[in-house]
């Protein structure tokens, strides 16, 4: 049963944010009912504190394994071609002038006049019972490839990074969108009410290009949007206490306030001041669950090691005035929030977003290059990656955890030639630039089908021959394998009928990855 | 081709229209006139109901009152009483003004016995400044203002100006028909001025994208689409965004007529570029107010002086003669001929100045000939000199042609001299002799742009005069060698060429041209005539230019004006130090005809995939173009507020109803189409829609006026479980308004209540204290610095606003990213705004502020104190049982804190606290406690 269709949403957790659910659910005003909400505690509470709780879980549309969400996102967009695209045929081209018909009516970053063709910098394997071509960057992950769809033929309308990254993450590639995360919990709601539903982690020392709007909940309540935990400061802005305030006297003052509150309730009669007790309790319960969910340290040694994470540790890029000097480097901050992830999921948090910084390889400058750049990039979620998804398998999470990797768009199989240094194949200047026109992605768990190879590209790897999977495909896959039906799942904005997957019905799900 | 439902929606529109046109029935008021058939509502203007007959007529104050009251009686239910004046002050000011009162006023208030003590309330209320400030932030989310360009460099714009433009025309209660034309074409007005430019910046809030490599026409594209879906939003209620890609489902916009307005907005000559330019450095009205009163004091002055130059024209006239004798540094140069390489109209003048006018071009050569006699040139030629000059035909008077940006560069001065026999033919044995230059010096050149560029070998190379518009320029070249002509000559001809070839319209408007005989080391380049050649120019023959500098040149040698113009050299350097750091606001300037573009169909929304060619016109089945307006922007302006527009009034009205009581008539303030929801009193926003446009001459502060003196709001918003589930968002109106205040409310009342909050206006915008590593973004080094003044504590709406990355607290309660149009804000109510309340340091730094005020100014014991921060928080007194609670709370935190005098110190520094003299520490660490508590309650954060 679901109305998702039928009445605007929007309205109706508008309204769940405020008191006319509390009279419509029958539990009633006042003292009573908010003494029931707030005895309850995790699994009772998804019933007790429905009524104020907008992330309270719903069902689906329909019966589907995914409960859960973490996606990675290689901010920057890493080289399909050195990591999954294995195309022989780059080797025989390698140094030679890309053919005129792949330049034709194409727009570039960088790219100027005719580009020669670069073969892939490392070596590939053939790994698994699958027996996938995969780069010998990412020895962990080839262990785990036949747990991973790899979809070899994506695509997207976007060759610049932050419309890229919107329209990945949002459906469109312009701000004030919905993220897909926001969508999800604005659909499932949240398993933990002391958590927020939707958790943003960054590594990589920066924010993605396309900012805090990748988690933005556009025209959704901004209940719905990404709350960003932190590795260092609070975990969530505003968590802590001030300094001399422990959390004792905390509890004095929530008493005190809820006093006040009850009394003015009583004076007054809004339901909306009930809302706001039932908030400050829970704001005060997320004082101690978000720093214990944070704190990775209590993680048994092996499996730490298992992601490569180092609990405690401070990435000098996150003080640095400017981290971009040093994203490089043995950072195990992105295997750090790897655990995260599967703690976070774990304690019923419905969507957690991982982006990584530092993939854009253009070899504009020295060093920010595939050569160098991409085997440092590539050890630091290699481990961490094959970690997450052995991890997952290992506590029965898998099935239900939906595993996303992928980035805004690929990259060209031809080397850039912008300057002087890139123009040639020159050690710490091989470079190559957006490619939006085919490139990989994978996924795994949450009712996908491990070992499978979807899709492919043309000789050289620059556009999908069979099976192309669009952005809006992978969105409509993403929801439907959450049971939230891609075609039906919208909200009523602006004389429009807003969808994750855009106005027409052209997606597609991706069958052939759906288990 | 436009759909054929569109065209049967506009045959029966006009149908409809033509009966209600027909027919003005005050009919049933409690029904909304009767549309016919097929018209829906919204599209029909409004009549102006009879406000109708109710039984209990001793509770109207307003006609307001009999349109709610007659609907409640029809439903059998009551309006509540009236709200107590404590609640009615506090209600009255955080509506009006944003702020709370101070319990002073509020007592004032409670204690004045006259019949108009709330109607005095409410004027003094509307006449603050702070009104501005606070209504200036509604309008700012449809504005939708942000201090950055977003998308991913989301790089610093200067917008402030802007800003400060609508809170200065809020207070000025300028009406909304003209702060809509203002915004919509200020710079197409007849009366255009710098006022009415700033406001054009309104449509410059669009975005740009300044990332490596993105197409400009694609975002271009964006920004204009932007605009045309927020005009059509914000005036008339209609979501058009859907027609962009193809006809509209539900409204009658085609995609065809979509980019038929369209062709409106797509004029102007903004381009996504990287500095968001066209940009004009103009004035804020209100901290650049001073400088708007200097300048009235050095025009008076100026007058006054030029009056004295009339009184003593004898004087002058002696003084003039002993000039005439003298000989002058400088001959001018009347041409006999100026040309245009590109066809521009050059016009010589008395004067000796040329004038450009007509065509406009990217680039030009102007070459201009005069003749000097054998008379002129006793002594060799030392130098010559180019003047570019003011005039009121150009853009800020110029110098430059281009509008908004009155620059030029002069890449290649050029001099050609030829000797003449007495038949003025050139003399066979004297070739045309190219005179080589040297030394050119500048009144003023632009950085980068040195007058030494106009005489060397690179065209690359120039002078410019950027940024000092709107005053005349000088250069002055030595001639290498002093030139004589031969000594048969009978005059000689001067050839000179001004190459300007940077390509961007940036040529001079008026230039003059002079030569010298005197020696070169004696010749500075000073702007203006020499006195000694305006002397010999007969009176009748002056130019006004000529008359100012003569009478300056007179005057400054006489002594009886010294002492005035002594000020007013004083105010013309202050006022040039106050003008040089002005921002450079983006804004609209419209591409000359020549320029303008041809609008296309984007075939499913997509520019790479243009369509036919279309010319500008509006939505068919929209109201016509008011007569006599001019097909393009104006045209739009005028159109959106014509009186018989059905839709501008309604939404207006409707948007500050919403303001005032947490909901509009209409819910969907974004949407009266047939998408939107229904008006919930019809009647109501129709008599509210006419009385604004007719009774209050479109001016808001009437209208608040009106609905804020009215019964219906006076309402007390207490309620029952039964009215609260009857009615949730109090849509009938049986009570008053109760919901909780906006982000900047919330912030601006706490720092208001603890006396922190600065009163400073305008400027730029400031960076108050936000979590380390908040801002973090790529390839923008921007940092955010809070600063340890006043700036800490301003208001909400002067907070810093970056698009990809605003202030986290005021996202937590709800305000707008400014990414786009944001027609209201959906209140929320979550645990992340209760952490903000308790643990952000603006909150606890407001909270150790209230205490140490509440210790100070409170009274000898804690329960007066106590009683003291509870009055400046809620405005009404405690009860006996709140007070008691309160007691105990602070009792606790006391005992804490002095058994813990760490943690007392530790609360204290975070609230950036230090105990007056004689004040015991712990005792205002509780006090900190207890005023956070204050600060978190609901009563606090909801207007009562």
């Amino acid at each position: 049963m679901n109305d998702f269709t039928i009445t605007p949403y929007l309205e109706r957790a508008r309204a769940m944010t405020r008191r006319h659910l509390l009279s419509r659910t029958g539990l009633g005003i006042g003292s009573m009912a908010l003494a029931s909400m707030l005895a309850g505690e995790r699994a009772g509470a998804a019933v007790a504190s429905a009524p104020v709780n907008p992330l309270a879980p719903r069902k689906p549309f329909y019966p589907a394994k995914a409960k859960a969400v973490i996606y990675l996102h290689m901010a920057g967009a890493p080289s399909q071609v050195e990591l999954f695209d294995y195309k022989p045929a780059l080797e025989k081209f390698n140094g030679q002038p890309c053919p005129k018909e792949y330049l034709e009516g194409k727009r570039f970053a960088f790219i100027r006049g005719v580009p020669n063709m670069l073969a892939a910098q490392f070596k590939f394997n053939r790994v698994g019972q699958s027996g996938q071509y995969v780069s010998s960057l990412l020895p962990h992950f080839s262990s785990m490839i036949d747990d991973v769809a790899v979809i070899r033929s994506m695509h997207t309308d976007q060759f610049n990074h932050a419309p890229g990254q919107l329209y990945v993450q949002t459906g469109n590639p312009r701000l004030g969108y919905p993220a897909m995360g926001s969508w999800v919990t604005y659909g499932l709601g949240s398993e933990n009410a002391d958590l927020p539903g939707f958790v943003v982690l960054l590594s990589g020392g920066k924010t993605p290009d396309g900012g805090k709007s990748l988690w933005g909940s556009g025209f959704l309540p901004t209940v719905y949007q990404g709350v960003q935990c932190r590795t260092t400061g609070d975990p969530v802005l505003y968590l802590s206490n001030p300094n001399g305030m422990d959390r004792k006297l905390r509890r004095q003052t929530l008493d005190a306030l809820r006093d006040l509150n009850e009394m003015q309730h009583k004076a007054v009669g809004d339901p909306e001041t009930i809302t706001r007790i039932a908030q400050y309790e829970l704001a005060y319960r997320m004082q101690m669950s978000v720093p214990e969910v944070m704190d990775i340290s209590k993680e048994p040694a092996h499996v730490l090691e298992m992601y490569g994470a180092k609990p405690g540790y401070v990435s000098a890029a996150e003080s640095a005035e400017d981290p971009r000097a040093l994203h490089k480097g043995d950072d195990p901050t992105f295997a750090n929030n790897c655990v995260l992830a599967r703690r976070l999921v774990e304690s019923g948090v419905r969507f957690v977003q991982l982006y990584d910084w530092g993939w854009d390889h253009h070899a504009n400058a020295a060093n920010e290059s595939i050569d160098v750049m991409l085997p440092i990039k590539a050890a630091q979620v290699d481990r961490a990656i094959a970690g997450l998804i052995r991890d997952l398998k290992q506590r029965g999470l898998l099935e239900s955890t939906l595993i996303v990797w992928g980035a805004e768009f690929g990259r060209t199989p031809m080397m850039q030639n912008n300057t002087e240094n890139n123009s040639k194949l020159k050690p710490g200047f091989i470079g190559r630039d957006h490619h939006p026109h085919g490139y990989t992605m994978w996924i795994a768990g949450g009712g996908t089908r491990g070992g499978v190879a979807y899709g492919s590209t043309d000789e050289i790897g620059y556009y999908p021959a069979e099976n192309p999977v669009e952005i809006h495909d992978l969105q409509a896959t993403i929801l439907h394998l959450l049971g939230l039906d891609p075609y039906k799942f919208h909200v009523a904005h602006q004389g429009l009928k807003e969808r994750l997957i855009g106005p027409t019905d052209h997606p597609d799900i991706i069958s052939g990855i759906v288990a | 081709m436009s759909h054929p439902l569109v065209r049967s929606i506009l045959i029966v529109g006009a149908a409809a229209l033509m009966i209600a046109v027909a027919s003005p029935t005050q009919g049933d008021p409690t029904k909304p006139a009767a549309p016919a058939a097929g018209k829906h509502w919204a599209f029909v203007p409004p009549l102006r109901p009879q406000p109708p007959a109710v039984r209990d007529a001793a509770w109207v104050r307003s006609p307001i009152d009999r349109f709610v009251l007659a609907k409640l009686e029809a439903d059998n239910l009551n309006p509540s009483p009236e709200a107590d004046r404590y609640t009615l002050i506090r209600r009255l000011s955080l509506d009006l003004t944003g702020l709370p009162p101070t319990p002073a006023e509020a007592d004032a208030f409670a204690n004045d016995t006259a019949a108009d003590a709330y109607e005095k309330v409410v004027d003094r209320l509307l006449a603050s400044p702070r009104y501005g400030e606070h209504w200036a932030r509604v309008w700012l989310d449809l504005a939708r203002y942000a201090d950055t360009q977003g998308y991913e460099k989301d790089n610093h714009r200067d917008m402030w100006a802007y800003r400060d433009w609508v809170i200065a025309a809020l207070n000025a209660d300028m009406p909304f028909d003209r702060f809509t034309l203002e915004q919509i074409a200020g710079d197409l007005l007849p009366d255009a001025n710098d006022s009415t430019r700033l406001a054009t910046a309104f449509h410059r809030n669009t975005m740009t994208n300044t990332e490596g490599g993105t197409d400009d026409e694609e975002y271009r594209g964006y920004a204009v689409k932007d605009r045309v879906d927020t005009t059509l939003q914000v005036w008339m209620g209609l979501t058009a965004a859907c027609a962009k890609c193809h006809s509209h489902k539900y409204d009658p916009i085609s995609i065809e007529e979509y980019y038929r307005f369209y062709a409106y907005f797509n004029q102007t000559g903004d381009h996504d570029g990287y500095h968001d330019d066209p940009r004009a450095q103009l004035r804020s009205p209100i901290v650049h107010a001073n400088i708007n009163e200097k300048e009235a004091e050095l025009a008076a002055l100026r007058t006054e002086l030029g009056a004295m130059g009339e009184r003593l024209a004898d004087q002058r006239r002696k003084w003039e003669a002993t000039l005439a004798s003298a000989k002058p540094v400088w001959l001018t140069l009347i041409p006999q001929s100026a040309t245009s390489a590109e066809g521009a109209t050059l016009t010589p003048g008395p004067d000796g100045a040329v004038l450009a006018s007509g065509k406009a071009v990217k680039s030009d050569t102007y070459t201009i000939v005069a003749s000097l006699g054998r008379d002129d040139l006793k002594q060799p030629i030392t130098a010559i000199r180019l003047e570019a000059l003011t005039d009121p035909s150009l853009d800020k008077q110029g110098p430059g042609r281009k509008a908004a940006d009155p620059n030029y560069v002069v890449n290649t001065f050029e001099v050609v001299a030829e000797a003449l026999d007495a038949a003025g033919k050139p003399i066979a044995a004297a070739a045309p002799a190219p005179i080589k230059l040297a030394n050119a010096r500048a009144d003023f050149s632009q950085n980068g742009w040195p007058v030494a560029g106009a005489i060397d070998d690179d065209p690359k190379t120039g002078w410019a005069i950027s940024p000092q518009f709107s005053r005349s320029h000088v250069a002055v070249f030595d001639l290498a060698e002093p030139w004589s002509p031969p000594a048969d000559a009978a005059s000689v001809r001067l050839t000179v060429a001004i190459r300007q070839l940077y390509g961007d319209w940036l040529v001079i408007g008026k230039a003059r041209l002079s030569v010298s005989t005197s020696a070169p080391a004696s010749l500075s380049p000073v702007v203006g005539e020499d006195p000694v050649a305006i002397a010999r120019v007969p009176e009748a023959k002056r130019t006004p230019q000529q008359w100012t500098e003569i009478n300056d040149a007179f005057l400054a040698q006489h002594a009886d004006t010294s002492a005035k113009r002594q000020r007013a050299a004083t105010l013309e350097a202050e006022i040039e130090a106050a003008t040089k750091g002005l921002p450079a606001t983006p804004v609209m300037v419209e591409l000359p005809p020549e320029r303008q573009r041809k609008t296309r169909i984007h075939n499913r929304g997509n520019f790479l995939d243009p369509g036919e060619f279309v010319t500008p016109a509006l939505p068919a089945a929209l109201h016509p173009m008011p007569e006599g307006a001019p097909e393009n922007r104006l045209g739009v302006a005028r159109w959106l507020t014509a009186r018989n527009n059905p839709l501008t009034a309604r939404v207006a009205v409707n948007r500050i109803w919403a303001r005032l009581f947490g909901i509009g008539i209409v819910e969907t303030e974004e949407d009266f189409g047939t998408q939107g929801i229904a008006p919930t009193n019809q009647p109501l926003l129709d008599y509210l829609a006419v009385e604004y446009m007719d009774a209050h001459g479109w001016s808001q502060k009437k209208l608040l006026r009106a609905i804020v003196t009215s019964a219906t709001y006076r309402q007390s918003g207490a309620m029952t479980p039964a009215s609260a589930a009857a009615d949730p968002f109090n849509q009938r109106l049986a009570r008053g308004p109760r919901f909780r205040l906006s982000a900047e409310q919330v912030r601006d009342q706490a720092l208001a209540v603890s006396g922190l909050l600065s009163a400073k206006m305008g400027g730029p915008s400031v960076m108050p204290p936000q979590p380390e590593g908040v801002w973090r973004t790529v390839y923008n080094g921007a940092n955010w610095k809070t600063p340890d003044n006043e700036d800490r504590y301003r208001r909400g709406l002067y907070t810093y606003w970056r698009r990809t990355s605003p202030y986290p607290s005021m996202i937590n309660f709800d305000a707008g990213s400014g990414e786009v149009c944001l027609i209201r804000r959906i209140r929320t109510n979550t645990p992340l705004q209760a952490l903000v309340l308790m643990n952000d340091p603006v909150y606890v730094e407001a909270a150790s502020a209230l205490a140490a005020r509440s210790i100070r100014d409170g009274g000898a014991d804690a329960r007066s104190r106590i009683a003291h921060a509870f009055r400046l928080v809620l405005i009404r007194p405690p009860t006996d049982a709140e007070l008691l609670r309160l007691t105990a709370l602070h009792a606790a935190a006391l005992a804490e804190f002095r058994s813990d005098s760490e943690a007392a110190g530790e609360l204290l520094a975070a609230g950036r606290a230090k105990p007056a003299a004689g004040v015991d520490p712990a005792d205002l660490a509780a006090f900190s406690t207890l005023a956070n508590v204050l600060l978190n309650l609901d009563e606090a954060v909801t207007k009562p």
